[in-house]
């Protein structure tokens, strides 16, 4: 034989000049839109996610940066639970600077009208308060008129759902106030408080009429500050530093509101960017999922491409361009989608924004969307895709012929960057490189785990095979352990969409959990506070009238601070080495007295002096967290000032107190036998078991007592339900597409596999097997798989859900067993679901057209 | 000077490995094929009939052994070189007919050409479709033609980069007696025309018998190799 060195000259083409591949990619897709529908849909629903929290986050974020002055209604807020000192005027000159007062206090009201009764928050306003913005009424004269007059406007809110309207009449306290109108916007929007809390507007002058304002009394009082700039304000605040560190003022500024409000939605944030994380991991694994069936589908074509002169690299791009544009095609929809979401959602949170949701379309939301859409198609579609280069030619003629495995740098960038890319979104999304990392550790722990799951299954299956079971199951369970099964690839993917779901579901109920506390007939619902000791047995004698349990009659005494471990409260003022802040120095304490704990107290340290003995020093007990604040712990000394009373006292022990439950809870408690002499208002609480009720004793109390307030929990507890209702409504809309994207994922998954089973199921029908025999082995099939993921998935989501709650969002883990057995039941139920989906197609395919296929 | 051989296989043998042992699949192969010849390979199933195709077309490499074709030791090149001497040189027909789904029947012809960077192909390939009989079904999918007429299209696009050697496998195997017979002549009159050298995989022994020369394979072994005619099989 001739030895032949004839050495072959191929040109060599850039990918991008030939036009063959791009003419190849354009005709093959023109008929595999449909193929490619598992990946559009979820790199859509993916990116829809992305976009619309993106966009959220944005829009609040820029809201509060834009309208700061106007949250706030001045450069200044100087706050102070006591009537100003003269001493303020020495520094607050008011000839350069704009003032404006209030005073706030909670009362109730009574509707002439109905008859009802409600707590409200009852702003006094005094002087052209906000200097920003506008409080806006209607009619647009009704605040003039309270300005000049002494009518009253109430919020929108309240006037609605008390039937009150221009002209009508309310009565607060003693006095009955005309009514001009209702207020529709206020600078800051009152936020949450006014929620539960609705606000009556009056003029100051006209607050003495209603004979609130006595001994006891919680007020806040107020100045409202215009400077001419913001060098003044800040020269101000300093000037005003020591007045206000004396007498125990505390000031609001511009930053520190919006420092506040951002950081009140730091949990909405971050539970925003959890799910998008969530949702664009979702929706890569789709990707991948998609592509990796797409790219099977095509081996055969790709065979004979190779077999008539197709390079590795040509017959790649020609998938690759194919997927990188329907990578943007389904990016600009998800945007598109993602925006659509976003403009809808200030529908639904409108009453609760700190700001107008007057929220535009955020390009660079768009931007990301966009760019994270394509980066994630063609990054996820690199691993599937990248085998294409490594198809035989020989495939054509033998279709068994398996990819040949080989080492390629394209395949190990693309491993590289499959890791790095989740780190680098979380790390972007979370600005923290060890929860990114945390992050990414787990999701790789979860998917080793899911792979070791999947192993032991198929060992102990084949171990502990069921040989007396039935042929379809003994079948059915054989199936998960064929040549070339998809098992392990099935239940980490459905495990980690599985996982996802219920660490989203866990995450949610926990921060719901937050808020939900329910009320029972062992606990207080009824809160009647600003009782005088004179009033005091009327009071409880009407309870009793009504039939009403009088649970505690708690005696309050108001008291400061006057020296602490040996150092007057001045001294440790002027010490600026001390960290105790001085609010913690400066504020009235409101004090109660007893010789027993509440249900709602745990002594953690210490003692508990039951009553006084006579002897020099007081025991108190503190709560757990003030005793931080004013860095005193068991056996310290510190002295009160009760009334000019001054009282020594050491910590005689620290409680923990869940202040949520059965209110009212204290920071200082006396023992018994020592205040009882000092001026104290009572607070006295009750069950009251039905509305009808409820609105008798209101209406009674009201007109009998009209100083005292009562709180009706049920309202409160109500209106948070409502929010949390409309808050979880927003929550799970747009959690919706994470999960959406996790059923695409899962419709990926089990399609996988269908080709298998294609050829198997057809020889089975071939051979004279039933519909409904073939029907039972899927099902078998997929019931234990679906059963394994699942249950691997939910159980591991409780560890990531606690790990979450309690690092990233720092609140307590709280999980819904029902709603994780629904999602467990709903997975395997979708699992099979999609099996018996893709069965349908096997069971209407004639074997005569596989079987020659075959041939 | 001008090569008198398209194909020469020395001493080719190709294995595979199995978990627990080894497949000889071809077992000391050698052969030589002259240009324009038309060749068949026969032998009984497993015999390694299409493997040595696939070898003969660098579809695969031998486990040992040489292979040459064009001149071209296709030992010594590497898979995408393989890919260009074929697209260069050599068409195909299959059992399967092997049409790209998503292409037209015109679209599928023009491929081979429009790989290369030719343009203007299109008026070859109308043409190579007219002489198989489908002037009036350039723009239909293979799913919308009946087997002989996705053969005829395999036929034309093989054709269609004037291939020196054409390799067969089984072309009429999938189709009925009067499709089979009408592809048969059809693959001769042409390769006649074209002046290719034809080798083909067949069962069919009517079909072998039309070729000049007859390559016997059993067991992997090339055991007979029948040049006359007149020697019935």
């Amino acid at each position: 034989m001739i030895d032949y060195k004839i050495k072959l000259l191929r040109p060599t083409k850039n990918i991008l000049n030939d036009t063959w591949v791009w003419k190849m990619a354009w005709r093959d897709a023109r008929h595999n839109f449909s193929r490619l529908f598992l990946f559009l849909a979820a790199l859509i629903t993916g990116i829809a996610a992305v976009v619309a929290l993106d966009s959220f986050n944005r829009s609040v974020q820029q809201d509060i940066e834009s309208n700061a002055k106007e949250l706030l209604g001045a450069d200044l807020v100087i706050n102070s639970n006591k009537a100003f000192d003269a001493e303020i005027f020495t520094v607050l000159d008011t000839n350069t600077l704009a003032l404006a007062g209030e005073m706030e206090l909670t009362s109730m009201v009574l509707f002439k009208n109905s008859g009802q009764t409600r707590l409200i928050r009852l702003l006094a306003l005094q002087g052209d308060f906000p200097f920003y913005g506008e409080l806006k009424t209607l009619p647009a004269n009704a605040y003039e008129k309270v300005k000049n007059e002494n009518y009253v406007v109430l919020d929108e809110t309240l006037a609605t759902q008390y039937e009150v309207s221009s002209g009508d009449t309310i009565k607060i306290g003693k006095q009955f106030f005309p009514v001009a109108g209702v207020v529709t916007k206020v600078p800051g929007g009152g936020g949450l408080a006014a929620t539960f809390a609705p606000t009556v507007y009056m003029n100051l002058a006209n607050i003495n009429e209603t004979g609130l304002v006595q001994f006891g009394s919680r007020i806040q009082y107020s100045y409202y500050v215009k400077t001419n700039s913001d060098k003044e304000t800040a020269d101000l605040q300093n000037r005003l530093q020591s007045i206000a560190k004396r007498y125990g003022y505390t000031f609001e500024t511009v930053q520190g509101r919006k420092d506040g409000l951002g950081s009140g939605f730091q949990s909405v944030y971050r539970f925003f960017s959890l799910l998008a994380i969530i949702a664009l991991l979702l929706g890569c694994i789709g990707v991948a999922s998609a592509v990796h069936i797409y790219a099977r589908e095509k081996k055969e074509e790709v065979a004979l491409l190779r077999c008539i002169g197709s390079t590795g690299w040509q017959a790649f791009s020609i998938y690759f361009i194919q997927i990188a544009a329907l990578g943007f095609i389904g990016s600009f929809i998800g945007a598109s989608l993602g925006i659509g979401i976003q403009q809808s959602v200030p529908y639904l949170f409108t009453n609760y924004l700190p700001v107008d949701a007057n929220w535009p379309v955020q390009w660079p939301s768009v931007a990301l969307g966009l760019a994270l859409g394509v980066v994630v198609s063609v990054l996820f579609s690199l691993l599937p895709l990248v085998n294409i280069r490594f198809v035989p030619p020989l495939a054509v003629l033998r279709a068994n012929n398996e990819v040949i495995t080989r080492f390629s740098k394209v395949r190990v960038t693309a491993w590289l960057a499959i890791v790095l890319f989740p780190f680098l979104f979380t790390w972007w999304q979370t600005q923290n490189a060890v929860i990114a990392i945390a992050f990414i550790v787990a999701l790789l722990l979860v998917f080793l785990l899911l792979s070791g799951v999947a192993w032991i299954l198929l060992k102990s299956l084949r171990r502990f095979f069921p040989n007396k079971a039935s042929f379809a199951l003994r079948l059915g369970i054989s199936s998960l352990f064929r040549p070339n099964n998809q098992t392990q690839l099935l239940v980490v993917s459905i495990g980690m969409g599985a996982f996802l779901i219920a660490t989203l579901n866990v995450v949610e109920q926990s921060m719901l959990a937050q808020v939900e506390f329910t009320g029972n007939e062992n606990r207080s619902n009824t809160i009647l506070f600003d009782i005088q000791p004179e009033q005091k047995e009327g009071v409880l004698m009407l309870m009793q009238t009504h039939k009403l349990p009088v649970q505690q009659v708690v005696p309050i005494v108001t008291c400061r601070l006057q020296d602490l471990k040996g150092s007057s409260v001045e001294k440790l003022q002027a010490d600026t080495t001390d960290s105790i802040p001085s609010w913690a120095l400066s504020r009235e304490y409101r004090v109660t007295y007893r010789d027993t704990l509440t249900k709602s107290e745990k002594l953690f340290k210490g003692n508990l002096q039951t009553r006084y003995p006579n002897t020099d020093v007081v025991g108190v007990t503190i709560s757990e967290g003030m005793h931080e604040n004013l860095r005193v712990d068991v056996g310290d000394s510190l002295s009160f000032n009760v009334q000019g009373v001054p009282i020594r006292a050491i910590i005689s022990g620290i409680r923990k107190v869940e202040w949520s439950n059965d209110p009212p809870n204290f920071i200082f408690v006396f023992p018994a036998g020592i205040l009882e002499p000092a001026p104290q208002i009572f607070v006295t609480t009750t069950f009251i078991s039905d509305n009808a009720k409820a609105t008798v004793f209101q209406r009674e109390l009201v007109t009998a007592f009209p100083n005292v307030s009562l709180v009706d929990l049920r309202l409160v507890l109500g209106t948070i339900r409502q929010l949390f209702d409309k808050l979880g409504l927003v929550v799970r809309f747009l959690a919706l597409f994470s999960i959406l994207t996790g059923l695409v994922v899962l419709a990926g998954a089990v399609s996988n596999s269908k080709y298998a089973r294609l050829k198997e199921n057809v020889l089975l029908r071939t051979l004279g097997a039933s519909a409904s025999f073939i029907n039972k082995i899927t099902w078998v099939e997929y019931f234990y798989l679906g059963t394994m993921a699942a249950l691997t998935g939910v159980v591991l989501s409780l560890l990531s859900g606690w790990l979450l709650t309690t690092f990233f969002f720092e609140i307590a883990f709280s999980s819904d067993l029902p709603e994780l057995l629904i999602i467990f039941f709903s997975i395997v139920l979708v699992t099979m679901g999609i099996a018996w989906l893709n069965l349908r197609k096997v069971l209407n395919t004639p074997p005569l057209q596989v079987l020659r296929k075959e041939t | 000077m001008e090569q008198q051989y398209v194909l020469e296989a020395t001493s080719v043998n190709k294995k595979y490995i199995l978990p627990n042992s080894e497949l000889t699949v071809l077992d000391d192969v050698s052969f030589r094929i002259e240009k324009g010849t038309t060749v068949s390979i026969i032998g009984p199933s497993g015999s390694g009939k299409t493997t040595l195709l696939g070898l003969c077309a660098g579809l695969d490499v031998p486990t040992s052994g040489a292979l040459a074709l064009m001149g071209f030791r296709l030992n010594n090149m590497n898979e995408d070189d393989r890919a260009f001497l074929r697209n260069q040189s050599v068409g195909f027909v299959f059992q399967n007919f092997q049409l790209l789904p998503t292409l037209t029947a015109l679209e599928n012809v023009m491929v081979p050409l429009e790989l290369r960077g030719e343009k203007n192909v299109k008026q070859k390939a109308k043409e190579l479709l007219e002489r198989v009989g489908l002037k009036e079904r350039l723009h239909h999918y293979p799913t919308q033609l009946s087997g002989g007429e996705q053969q005829r299209v395999a036929m034309a696009r093989a054709f269609m980069n004037t291939p020196t050697i054409l390799f067969a496998d089984e072309p009429t195997g999938n189709l009925d007696e009067e499709n089979a017979t009408h592809i048969t002549s059809l693959l001769f009159q042409m390769n006649k025309e074209e002046k290719t050298t034809l080798v083909l995989v067949t069962h069919n022994l009517e079909l072998a018998n039309q070729t000049q020369r007859i390559l016997k394979m059993k067991g992997g072994r090339l055991t007979e190799d029948v040049t006359s005619h007149s020697k019935t099989l």
